[in-house]
């Protein structure tokens, strides 16, 4: 695993154009970086990364069985009472997911190891599935790269295959997209994957959460009162349970994407539970609740909110000590502590692998990079290859 | 060795941006003829009798798809609250009350159905039409689907439409509340830390 310096495409910013691709630059800062790349081998890929991304996945199924069978459980993962059925009967309904994120310490030499899953609302899916994959193609076309280059990027096939088996499942010809107002890069993210489905040969109708409707029998309305009956939305679960419209949500035969079981394993809560489950397994962090936080013997820590996005409200501390922390809107719902593993660093930036999940297949990584030790939502992208 | 990355991506779905550049008159008739091919063939019949007429021995698929028709313009035709809004957009006497177990409404009168594939010994398709006659409608004299596609002007009998056109349509609900989603990301965003973008992806 080595960080590479690059010449970016002379054209890059005019190709964004006409991809549509709005947000590669952000508040005056470069989100999309393609002044270097990371160079991975295929046994870094296959052995390191690809395999272990799929066991988590298994674990995180097994621990959300776990979960779903026990009022302990339900109850310590902080999913509202009225929700406790409804999540067991979508999880032993085998309702479809469509995809996650891992987040991954991983240096090109150490086993990686599990940071948090993304499983719910993941974002940056875009850039990964079509936009270095685009990169890549062009630097190979125009000789700065060589040919046999690969990339570790699957996920724009797969998520066209799972959306035709979603469509099999609920037999459905037409589906719904929805996503917040005011954010370019929701709405890119649910373009992306209206233009995913529509490949996959389905009619795709978009409308914002805030607009969304209820009829006089039961059925969610888009914005044109249109029934929604399957619908991709790029919103948490712990949000939607705890708004005005949960109750109805429970009454409601919507099928959602990705499914209420998923409010589970987005749940920070994950984390202790899947070392309980798998202890001392060689992709896990050591991860405690509040009240087991002892068991910590006074290691680094990182202080994750149950539910939060974005690094945000994540500290990390030693002993009683806070020794650097993200300020942010979450932590109502409780903490939970993981130990601390230093991020690697490539040319002075803090770098996460992201290790993305077409259902249960490992599908490609997106790499991002921080000055700061906790990545952020303003973390720079940089695009990978495979080499070697 | 297998490769790790997507064998091939659909660039022309891709690109959200055409920049205009002069086109060789061939390649532009050769790119229309290649896009009406995968077009379906289509008949408009404006009544049963219509049909039965065109198809005097196949009155039973005649009468199905009509009724098929109608019912699927019950659903997903347009719905307004009054007979005012809805003559405003489809005409004066165009529009009729209708009371069905998703609630009651007025909507406009289907003015035609389209069949593909009728004389297949197999499957046909049917969707409901609908037309304007109100000068303020952009849909006035022209045949339109119920999501609002356009097949052409009234007097058409045989055209071509998209592919998938006689895919299922959303069905048209009585909303009765709406913003009952997305309370949270408006509490959290009004917190207000400069550095953040809006989304609520991570």
């Amino acid at each position: 695993m080595f960080r590479l310096q690059h010449s970016p495409r002379t054209d890059w910013q005019k190709r964004a154009d006409d991809y549509g691709f709005k947000f590669h630059t952000m508040y005056g800062q470069p989100y999309w970086d393609e002044s270097a790349y990371y160079q991975f081998t295929l046994k870094q890929i296959e052995e390191d990364i690809e395999a272990p991304t799929e066991e988590l996945h298994q674990m995180c199924l097994h621990a959300v069985d776990t979960v779903c069978k026990s009022e302990y459980w339900l109850e310590k993962f902080k999913i509202p009472h009225t929700f406790w059925d409804a999540v067991n009967q979508d999880w032993q309904a085998n309702s479809p997911s469509l995809y996650s994120r891992l987040d991954l310490v991983y240096d090109g030499q150490s086993s990686a190891k599990l940071l948090e899953n993304n499983a719910d609302t993941p974002t940056s899916l875009y850039e990964t599935g079509f936009w270095q994959w685009l990169w890549l193609e062009d630097n190979v076309k125009n000789g700065s790269l060589p040919k046999h280059a690969d990339q570790f990027n699957s996920l724009q096939e797969k998520l066209v295959n799972r959306f035709a088996e979603i469509s099999g499942f609920y037999q459905v010809a037409y589906m719904h997209f929805a996503c917040c107002k005011n954010t370019d890069e929701d709405r890119g993210t649910v373009q992306y994957l209206q233009d995913c489905a529509a490949e996959a040969g389905l009619d795709t109708y978009f409308t914002f959460i805030e607009d969304i409707g209820l009829s006089d029998d039961n059925y969610f309305t888009d914005h044109l009162n249109q029934e929604i009956s399957t619908v991709f939305k790029l919103y948490p679960w712990e949000f939607m349970q705890r708004e005005d419209f949960a109750e109805p949500l429970l009454q409601a035969s919507t099928h959602w994407i990705e499914p209420l079981w998923k409010s589970v394993v987005s749940n920070k809560a994950l984390l202790p539970l899947l070392w309980k489950l798998f202890p001392n397994h060689p992709n896990l962090l050591p991860a405690f609740f509040e009240d087991e936080v002892n068991k910590a013997d006074g290691q680094k820590l990182v202080k994750k909110p149950f539910f939060s996005r974005e690094g945000a409200n994540i500290s990390i501390i030693e002993g009683h000590q806070t020794i650097t922390a993200i300020d942010g809107p979450y932590g109502e719902e409780g903490y939970v502590y993981q130990a601390f593993s230093a991020l690697p660093r490539f040319a002075d930036n803090h770098t996460i692998v992201g290790s993305w999940l077409v259902n249960d297949k490992a599908a490609g990584i997106s790499i991002r990079e921080d000055t700061h030790m906790i990545t952020q939502d303003l973390s720079r992208y940089l695009p990978h290859i495979i080499l070697g | 060795m297998t490769q790790k990355r997507s064998a091939s991506i659909n660039l022309h779905r891709m690109r959200k941006q055409f920049t205009p550049r002069p086109l060789a008159l061939g390649v532009a008739s050769l790119f229309l003829a290649a896009c009406s091919d995968n077009r379906e063939d289509v008949i408009i019949y404006k009544t049963l009798e219509d049909c039965t007429d065109d198809n005097p021995n196949r009155v039973q698929a005649c009468t199905l798809a009509y009724e098929e028709a109608l019912e699927e313009a019950r659903k997903t035709g347009p719905k307004y609250a009054n007979m005012q809004t809805c003559e405003y957009d489809f005409g004066p006497r165009q529009c009729e009350y209708v009371d069905n177990n998703g609630g009651s409404f007025f909507m406009p009168l289907m003015a035609g159905y389209m069949l593909g594939n009728l004389l297949s010994p197999n499957r046909y398709y049917s969707q409901p039409l609908f037309t304007s006659y109100s000068p303020y409608s952009p849909y006035r004299y022209r045949y339109i689907m119920a999501d609002g596609y356009d097949i052409g002007d009234l007097s058409k009998k045989r055209t071509k439409v998209k592919p998938g056109a006689f895919k299922p349509k959303p069905e048209i609900k009585k909303t009765m509340s709406r913003g009952g989603f997305g309370s949270t990301v408006r509490a959290k965003s009004s917190w207000g830390s400069s550095s953040r973008k809006s989304g609520w992806g991570g």
